[in-house]
């Protein structure tokens, strides 16, 4: 039975998870301490135990009582040295309270829970730690009679001799419920602490067989029955507890019996009547004995089949408010902890607030503006402290989270045979209830794989020359506004390799992507959806969930994730997060009629484009609207386009035209949207004419509307701007969930209400990428990182090469490497014959096959015209023609080539050259491409026609040059290893020497330049004799000294093809 | 809320006008009924979603119960009313076309809901009413917001 009183419960169940949450960490001190045993702390369980125990006899939580019971036997035999904490006995102890916190947070089911397991290990211990004569004990049953013979206990026979072995009296204690408890002002929960202050109470329980029949009298008295164990003589029993002597009695030997020996109640059949009784003779209801025992509640009768419509609606509603059955989740906590003083500062400001409306309400009464004014300043600041405090009440500390670590790990090293000693500072920084809750799990994940994957198993520490036990560092700090959480670990550390090698099994990501990747984008690879670093998936770490559901979650929390790791010393994972989600500053914009909220961390900055320059601004590349931001092309979302907004609806006051609004939704969609119309201008005149329509109806004159606002968002790292109609305020906002029916939304991440009481939208900026199809939000992080790299490498210096510029259609420019080309011809778009399904000209008395790049990458065909250029390179032996539209250009520029925003099939990368985004053309993948076989075949050809084939270190950081020069050397029959920077290069350089035949460096490299490079290799005895050439964009003086003074043998340019062969050739032949 | 009588239950509906169609709610799951107020459209929400509104510093969904049931949607007037309803702890707002009586209707005279009432679909409707010149579908509302 359980006993019903809410209020007791609730108290007795916060009170017993108050005591199992520090037991925890206790044991696992206890544990480390060994035989060493710390009384006070055992006691400190013990105590835990106990009181839990108490509270569960009296409550009839058969259960909890009986687990309650064997934990604190265990611990009551190690407080007395009977029994020595190991691992092993901890172990059990921890499983034993798990197994306790589990019925108490279940406590209407936990005498249904199965608890068989737990109890019979605990026996188990229990008697193994017994001398043998008392073995027997464990499992005897005894029970106690009282003065009059009737049984009122049965216990188990251990504790009994445990008990007299040290000396202690057993009493019975008769409470009256009525007249010792309720009347005296004091509840049970009370006197049994107050009891366990003197003693130990072994049962307890409500004898509700001795209140008698329910039909008889009212009963004057509800006996509360305690078997009690204490030291004090018999002499002195009376002052025990504040009732009469009478009720006290000795038990003395006669009075424990075997069972069935004793007359009385059997024990079901007491807890069958208490059953039915309980409720009503639950203590402490106000009112005293008369309302004591209402009449048997009836059984409730099968609904009647009355009216059609109630038990269907009654039935549905009671549905959804039964709790589900399986409430083995740990539920959301629903009662928080407040400080008193923080509850007082909360109703003094809640006082002051209402004197501020009092204030506000006579002075609007007054009509006295300024009286108004002070009261409208009052409530400002009330206001802002009221809100400042009450957040206060939802800060917790992240100790709550960390707290529960140190068994996380003790068990999983346990489990996995490993050494780990984990730290932890900063628990006391404190964060929002609800960040709290939500990061444990992902926390929880991130610890355990660091003791799962990260730190290695002691004999491979040993062997490496680490400490056997294996650290994990859980750091949490305040930084900038924001709580940072670190996870660090000093294990084997993630291998950038080996995380490319995954992601190329598991089809991921392809050889081509990886390549590109930094070392730290690859450390990112174990975020992606799918991917999981362990080799066999473990049940600890392989429960389904991967490191992408951690990202996931911490996204939604607006939480940053980064990891620096160093193959070998061990992985550093951060977590940004911010303080609270409740309330956050945003920027307002309004699109259409409606006003929307883009949250502050997503913004970063503000752009407004006059019309004047929105030719030159925004361009349209590849099919997609960018603009142009500091060198930077930034693509472009139009809101209104990706809500399905008529952006000039003008009839906020009611939902009266929604079937209108439809409609024009409905014609909007048959429309090509302005920014897919094609040129910049669109943007220019659509906006106009909205302007024209609304907001300048008056005021023709105001044209500065018609400028473009935009707002640079990010939605992780991936960068876009947001075309608006109008930006407003920023102003701090309250987050609103939304309801269930427009949970599908994916661009909205709630709702806010505005100042003038309308409710405004808050945009999901991630979601509105993924609603434009921009780009799938985990290759446009990787974009953004490939992207800052290459920028971080651009600063550090600039390339420079000659191009040559040329045109499909007018919109679009593209550029190849001059040193490529062989030449270009001027012909006559007649004379192309198209044979065999290719295109082909006549030309020198050969045919030149031609190519056009619209039919291998996406860009705009070339337009009729007359004439042609045509720009002819040799590959792989053959000429091949590229048709151009004239006039063809050459330039020499510098060149940061953005290889990420306007990449394709063909394209390599695009830079900004003449005020012009220009597209870098591939013209070695362009050929591959249109005709696959060609390289196939001829490559072999080249190869066994040379002879002998060279192979040369090829050191290069940027991507760009690297495949052309690759390009044009293979294609000249080399063999090239690649390498990224000086050091990769050093790295191959030292394990295929034999194979190389001469070395090719760029000078400014990441990590180790050219110079550092030639140096170390001439300085090397095994090396020197090794041809170093180095390949620069511009061969100055200074540089050429510094050259030869590190022994560089030659200088080439970049790109000048003909050249290179040929200094290759010298030095090769 | 069981009130202890020996005769049939005497339940009481608000009733109103979807189209020509009239139905009626449970008044016990009525929160409140409103006139037209601002509301918020949700762009990309679905069809029969009209919106959200500010109900004293809740965000309230405002369905268009006609579209929500298959039929037209609600033809905005001055009739129109915004009838406040909780569903899974949730308030939501149904628009319909105008507000009528408040019915009181003896359970045992409530009848099962035929397959299709007035167009409607049969499954929305705990059962109907008749009164001498009308059909009352009486409305489930769980089962209409059902997403």
């Amino acid at each position: 039975m359980i006993f019903e009183d809410d209020e007791t419960l609730q108290m007795y169940v916060e009170e017993s998870l108050e005591h199992l949450s520090t037991i925890e960490n206790d044991l696992l001190i206890i544990e480390e301490s060994g035989a060493n045993i710390d009384e006070d702390l055992v006691n400190n369980v013990f105590r835990a135990a106990h009181s839990i125990k108490g509270g569960a006899g009296f409550m009839g939580l058969t259960g909890i009582k009986e687990l309650a019971h064997w934990l604190e036997n265990i611990l009551g035999m190690m407080r007395s040295r009977e029994m020595i904490p190991t691992p092993s006995i901890v172990s059990n102890l921890l499983n034993g309270f798990d197994k306790l916190e589990e019925l108490i947070n279940n406590i209407e089911q936990s005498n249904e829970i199965d608890i068989e397991e737990h109890l019979t290990t605990l026996k188990g211990l229990t008697e193994d730690s017994l001398p043998e004569e008392e073995k027997a004990a464990v499992t005897t049953m005894k029970d106690i009679l009282n003065m009059n013979g009737q049984r009122v206990f049965t216990v188990i026979e251990l504790d009994i001799l445990q008990h007299k072995k040290q000396g202690k009296f057993l009493y019975l204690l008769e409470y009256d419920m009525i007249n010792d408890i309720q009347r005296k002002g004091t509840t049970p929960m009370a006197v049994i602490s107050g009891l366990q202050n003197s003693g130990v109470i072994l049962e307890s329980r409500i004898d509700i067989g001795a209140v008698g029949l329910l039909t008889t009298d009212v009963p004057t008295r509800i006996p509360f029955l305690v078997l009690f164990a204490s030291l004090v003589e018999p002499k002195i029993a009376p002052t025990l507890a504040d009732i009469d002597a009478s009720q006290i009695t000795e038990i003395i030997d006669e009075m424990i019996v075997k069972p069935e020996e004793g007359v009385g109640l059997v024990q079901d059949k007491v807890s069958k009547i208490v059953e039915v009784a309980a409720p009503a003779a639950a203590p402490p209801p106000p009112e005293p004995v008369a309302a004591a025992p209402p009449p048997p509640p009836p059984p409730p009768p099968p609904p009647p089949p009355s009216s059609p419509p109630k038990p269907k609606s009654a039935a549905a509603a009671a549905e959804a408010q039964k709790p589900k059955p399986e409430v083995k989740q740990a539920a959301p906590q629903t009662s928080l902890r407040v400080n008193v003083s923080l509850l007082d500062t909360l109703m003094n400001l809640a006082g002051e607030m209402v004197l501020s409306r009092n204030q506000l309400i006579q002075s609007i009464s007054d009509a006295n503006p300024r009286a108004q004014e002070a009261a409208c300043q009052k409530i400002d600041l009330v206001t802002s402290e009221l809100q400042e405090a009450i957040m206060r009440t939802r800060m917790q500390s992240i100790n709550n989270v960390f707290s529960k670590f140190p068994r996380v790990v003790r068990d999983l090293a346990k489990s996995l045979k490993k050494e780990i000693d984990l730290r932890m500072e900063g628990k006391e920084v404190e964060l929002d209830k609800t960040i709290i809750e939500a990061i444990s799990d992902p926390l929880t994940h991130l610890v355990r794989n660091s003791v799962d994957h990260g730190i290695e198993t002691p004999d491979v520490r040993h062997a490496l020359g680490k400490n056997a036990t294996g650290k994990v560092l859980l750091r949490a700090y305040h930084e900038a506004g924001q709580v940072n959480i670190e996870i660090e670990d000093d294990g084997g550390g993630l291998d950038p390799d080996k995380l490319s090698l995954k992601a190329l099994e598991k089809g991921l990501l392809n050889e081509q992507q990886l390549d590109e990747m930094s070392e730290k984008e690859k450390h990112k690879l174990i975020f992606l959806p799918g991917f999981s670093t362990a080799a066999e998936v473990t049940d600890v770490s392989g429960r389904g969930v991967g490191m992408d559901v951690v990202k996931t979650n911490l996204d939604k929390l607006g939480g940053e994730l980064d990891i620096e790791s160093n193959v070998g010393s061990g992985t550093l994972i951060r977590i940004k997060l911010p303080l609270t989600l409740a309330i956050i500053p945003s920027q307002i914009i309004e699109v259409g009629s409606e006003k929307y909220a883009i949250p502050q961390v997503n913004l970063s900055e503000l752009l407004r484009i006059p019309p004047s320059q929105l030719k030159e601004k925004i361009e349209k590349v590849g099919g997609a609207e960018v603009v142009r931001l500091r060198g930077n092309l930034l693509p472009l979302v139009n809101l209104a386009d990706v809500l399905d907004i008529p952006r000039t609806y003008n009839d906020p006051e009611t939902g009266e035209v929604m079937p209108e609004r439809r409609m024009q939704v409905a014609d909007r969609r048959s429309k090509s949207s302005p920014l897919h119309k094609g040129s910049p201008r669109s943007i220019l005149k659509t906006d106009e004419d909205d302007y024209d329509r609304t907001v300048a109806k008056k005021d023709r004159r105001f044209h500065s509307g018609s400028a473009i606002n935009i707002a640079v968002v990010t939605a992780g790292t991936f960068k876009y701007g947001l075309v608006v109609d109008r930006l407003r305020d920023s102003e701090e906002i309250v987050v609103k969930p939304l309801g269930r029916h427009l949970k599908d939304c994916q661009g909205y991440a709630g709702a806010t209400i505005m100042g003038d009481g309308k409710v405004a939208l808050i945009l999901d900026v991630a979601g509105v990428a993924k609603m434009s199809e921009l780009t799938s939000m985990e290759s446009s992080d990787r974009v953004q990182e490939v992207a800052r790299d290459a920028r971080a490498a651009e600063k550090a210096r600039q390339d420079r090469a000659s191009l040559l510029l040329f045109r499909n259609d007018p919109e679009e420019q593209f550029s190849v490497p001059i040193g490529l080309v062989e030449r270009i011809e001027r012909i006559n778009v007649d004379d192309i014959e198209a044979v065999g399904g290719k295109r082909v000209i006549q030309y020198r008395g050969g045919s030149l096959p031609l190519i056009s790049l619209a039919e291998v990458t996406e860009v705009k065909p070339i337009p009729e015209k007359k004439q042609l250029e045509v720009i002819v390179f040799r590959l792989t032996g053959k000429e091949v023609g590229l048709l151009a539209s004239p006039p063809v250009d050459a330039v020499d520029t510098a060149i940061a080539i953005d290889s990420n925003t306007l990449k394709q099939a063909g394209i390599i990368g695009s830079t900004i050259i003449g005020e012009h985004t220009t597209l870098m053309v591939d013209i070695f993948e362009v050929a591959r491409l249109f005709n696959p076989e060609w390289f196939d075949k001829e490559e072999n050809d080249q190869i066994s026609a040379s002879g002998k084939q060279s192979t040369i270190l090829f050191a290069e950081d940027s991507n760009f040059f690297r495949k052309q020069v690759k390009g044009f050397l293979e294609d000249d029959g080399y063999i090239i290893l690649e390498a990224r920077d000086g050091q990769v290069a050093w790295d191959i350089l030292q394990e295929k020497h034999k194979e190389i035949d001469i070395i090719l460096t760029d000078l400014e490299m990441p990590n180790m330049d050219g110079f550092e490079l030639t140096e170390k290799v001439k300085g090397d005895d095994r090396y020197n004799h090794f041809t170093v050439i180095a390949l620069t964009s511009l061969a100055s003086d200074e540089n050429m000294a510094k050259g030869k003074a590190s022994g560089i043998d030659n200088y080439m340019i970049k790109l000048e093809r003909e050249k290179l062969l040929e200094c290759l050739n010298g030095y090769l032949s | 809320m069981e009130e202890q009588s020996t005769g049939p239950e005497v339940l009481e509906f608000a009733t109103f006008y979807i189209g020509d169609a009239l139905c009626g709610i449970d008044i016990l799951r009525i929160q409140e009924i409103n006139k037209q107020v601002k509301v918020t459209w949700t762009p990309q929400g679905p069809d029969y979603v009209l919106g959200v509104l500010n109900l004293r510093g809740r965000i309230v969904t405002v369905i268009d119960l006609g579209r929500k049931l298959g039929l037209s949607p609600i033809e905005s007037g001055k009739n129109n009313r915004n009838i406040i309803v909780e569903s899974q702890d949730e308030h939501i707002g149904l628009m319909v076309d105008s507000i009528s009586d408040v019915l009181i209707a003896e359970s045992d005279r409530i009848e099962a809901a035929p397959a299709n009432i007035g167009g409607l679909q049969g499954s929305f409707f705990d059962g109907v009413y008749k009164t001498e010149r009308n059909l009352i579908g009486i409305l489930n509302v769980d089962d209409v917001l059902k997403e």
